[in-house]
């Protein structure tokens, strides 16, 4: 059976500022869902309101239907403010944690040695953390996200900072955590991985959720009137299509319709008077779609 | 909860006893109290090996005025001044000069009449008495020659002036004179430890802000246990030390009572009545909890370790307040001032002023109590005062946030609590 976990109407304001309204969305078990915002769009509020920081003004927080417990159900974080005591032994502070979130030492101990395995950090266990590299301190940050075995995990950034190879390293740890049905919360600005793990997003913007639910949906529900055109003569095509024209980021020239209907009309034109390597719909990729949902509001932005 | 705060009160507890600073400091203390016990015994060692080789003591020079008999001067003298030699010449003021300054003499009494001397000496020291008790034995003297010119036998004359005068004391309440001692140096060392621990609650949580390690604490264990679990390390911390540096501190006195002995301070500090050493355990610990709860609240606030300084500065404050209060009563010997009394119940200063008042004066039990209720209420709603701003302050950053601010935060938090429950 597949785990939900449901934001219902979360409202929070600090002060006199309202920072969250109306927060709605829900991830399931086995499944990775995409938090996205743009700085102070109220990511990380959701996300302590979620971890039981503080409670909200107004909503729940459910999983099965009934009010999170967060003392019952264990939850790892890897916060993006990365930090853990600079001046500690890895080991000690790792078992630490693990015992702070309901272990006790024997299986705190045996589980964080494990993961230093996994993530082949076990020769630094007894250094201190402030003598590891930035990327191998984010390993070690990473242990105290999972060594609990969590069922709720959220990851904000994890992929900021990591060179290639811990990357991949990171990936396939994620994957298994996802294999094994836990509920996967992922924070990001770097898109492609988002678009990588996630089946469902939500994006907030200014502390409400402007677009949600699945990616591939969204992907396609976006209007179709882009048409992306490769051919060896774009300067002809630019010429007689003028304003219509736009340049992509990687080169490719895009025709924008007047409306999706025209879409076949435009194709069997540009197929009929142009030498054509290939035309198809523009589908945006999410980077297209977090910046049309955010962008724009700079004066705003808090 | 009480798990997380077991947990909590244990890495704590053993971060204190890693921490080298922690370590050298109490290291430091019990040598220090070895030395300084160890000293008169030491001391008195060398003073016996010295001892083999007198002659040499220090001369002391006594010119008579003219018609005192030079022979009683000199009998006088030598029994007021055992540890000189004395020599009475007739040497001139310049030449007398000379011979102090140069060090063959130590120093002189130029005897203008039977009753008014003129002492030379080199430097005069700080403790220097040998004028009062020339003062003394030339008084005596002339008594005495008083006396036998109007007929009494020099025997007689010797007993009327040499009679003493047997007395007891009996103190119905507290003998201020011996507990002051004690009372002074346990308010002292409390005054000490809640200064030194409170900075180091208040460092460790600001570093554990600043190190951002704050982020995950806050999310892995309820604030109430983290800030228990801090503040009663600290406390064991605390007691910890101050167990083994009195520990050392008796034992060292237990090995050399004998050369101890004859300063009664010391003594009286380990021959305190167990009732009072309990008092002391109960006014210690509350106090220093209340103490620390504030000074781990602000700590949360500061968003810098270098902000401590400043933020702490009026917790600080009400403290110096309160000791200085405390022991200026104490030495001007009234304990049970108006002032006092009042002190006595507000929880930021109880802890001094009634424990000061329990030892040098005589308190009705009833508000001995009193003041222990209202103490132990206080540690309680002041824990969970700090734990709540501990939850707000943690998550502020940036300049440490208005005394308004916070006090906002917390209503809000206190309803929210509320609700969350």
């Amino acid at each position: 059976m597949k785990m939900k976990l449901e934001l219902k109407g979360i409202q929070k304001s600090f002060g006199e500022k309202k920072v969250l309204q109306d927060i709605s969305f829900s991830a399931e078990g086995g499944r990775a869902f995409g938090l996205l915002g743009r700085n102070g769009a109220g990511k990380t509020t959701t996300i302590r309101i979620l971890m039981g920081v503080f409670p909200p003004d107004a909503g729940d927080v459910l999983l099965e239907g009934r009010p999170l417990n967060v003392n019952q159900i264990g939850m790892g974080y890897l916060p993006e403010e990365r930090g853990l005591y600079p001046k500690k032994k890895i080991l000690d502070q790792l078992i630490y944690f693990a015992q702070l979130k309901g272990m006790n030492r024997q299986a705190a101990k045996r589980s964080v040695e494990g993961w230093l395995e996994r993530l082949g950090m076990i020769e630094y266990r007894d250094k201190k953390l402030d003598t590891l590299s930035k990327g191998n301190q984010q390993k070690i940050q990473l242990i105290t996200a999972l060594a609990h075995n969590p069922q709720i995990i959220i990851l904000d950034e994890p992929f900021s900072g990591l060179d290639p190879v811990n990357a991949m390293l990171l990936k396939e740890v994620v994957k298994e955590e996802i294999a094994k049905g836990k509920i996967l919360l992922f924070s990001s600005h770097q898109m492609n991985y988002i678009e990588e793990f996630c089946d469902s997003i939500a994006i907030l913007n200014q502390g409400s959720i402007v677009l949600q639910g699945n990616l591939n949906h969204l992907k396609r529900n976006y209007t179709r009137d882009r048409l992306v055109v490769s051919s060896e003569n774009k300067e002809k095509i630019v010429k007689d299509w003028g304003s219509c024209c736009t340049c992509s980021e990687n080169g490719e020239l895009i025709i924008h319709l007047t409306s999706p209907q025209e879409k076949q009309k435009v194709m069997r034109q540009l197929t009929e008077n142009y030498d054509i390597d290939g035309i198809r719909v523009f589908e945006p990729s999410l980077n297209d779609i977090f910046v049309e949902y955010t962008g724009g509001l700079d004066d705003e932005a808090v | 909860m009480m798990k997380q705060f077991k947990t909590i009160l244990s890495f704590e507890l053993a971060n204190y006893f890693k921490n080298k600073i922690f370590l050298g400091t109490t290291l430091f203390l019990v040598i220090l109290i070895v030395g300084v016990m160890f000293f008169p015994r030491i001391s008195a060692g060398f003073e016996e090996e010295e001892g083999a080789g007198e002659g040499d003591s220090l001369i002391m020079l006594v010119i008579p005025a003219a018609g005192m008999d030079e022979e009683a001067v000199q009998r006088t003298f030598a029994e007021t001044f055992p540890n000189y030699q004395i020599q009475t010449t007739l040497l001139q003021q310049e030449e007398l000069k000379n011979q102090i300054v140069s060090g063959e003499a130590e120093c002189a009494f130029v005897l203008e009449s039977p009753t008014a001397y003129t002492y030379y000496v080199d430097n005069l020291s700080m403790y220097d008495s040998n004028t009062n008790k020339a003062n003394e034995a030339l008084q005596k003297l002339y008594r005495m020659e008083a006396m036998v010119e109007n007929g009494i036998s020099p025997e007689t004359a010797g007993e009327i002036l040499s009679a003493e005068i047997e007395y007891h004391t009996e103190s119905l309440g507290k003998d201020q004179g011996e507990n002051f001692f004690y009372t002074y140096i346990m308010l002292f060392a409390l005054y000490m430890v809640i200064i030194l621990y409170g900075q180091m609650v208040a460092t460790n949580v600001a570093t554990e802000k600043s190190s951002r390690a704050m982020e995950l604490l806050i999310t892995s264990a309820k604030p109430e246990s983290m800030m228990f679990g801090k503040v009663i390390a600290s406390c064991l911390a605390g007691f910890i030390q101050l167990t083994v540096v009195f520990g050392t501190a008796y034992l060292c006195f237990n090995l050399n009572k004998d050369y101890l002995d004859s300063s009664g301070m010391i003594s009286s500090l380990f021959n305190m009545p167990l009732s009072l050493l309990v008092y002391m355990l109960i006014f210690f610990i509350l106090g220093f909890l209340i103490y620390a709860f504030l000074f781990g609240a602000v700590g949360s606030t500061a968003s810098k370790v270098e902000d401590i300084n400043t933020s702490s500065m009026p917790l600080t404050l009400l403290f110096v307040i309160a000791f200085i209060v405390v022991m200026s009563s104490m030495t001007g010997g009234n304990v049970d001032t108006p002032l006092m009394q009042a002190f006595s119940y507000i929880p930021f200063t109880s802890s001094i002023a009634m424990f000061a008042r329990i030892t040098m004066s005589t308190v009705p039990f009833y508000q001995v109590a009193l003041s222990i209720v209202i103490l132990i209420g206080s540690v309680c709603v002041i824990g969970v005062i700090s734990a709540r701003i501990y939850r707000v302050g943690v998550l502020l950053y940036g300049t440490p946030p208005k005394m308004t601010a916070i006090l906002r935060g917390l209503m809000k938090s206190s309803t929210s609590g509320i609700q969350q429950k």
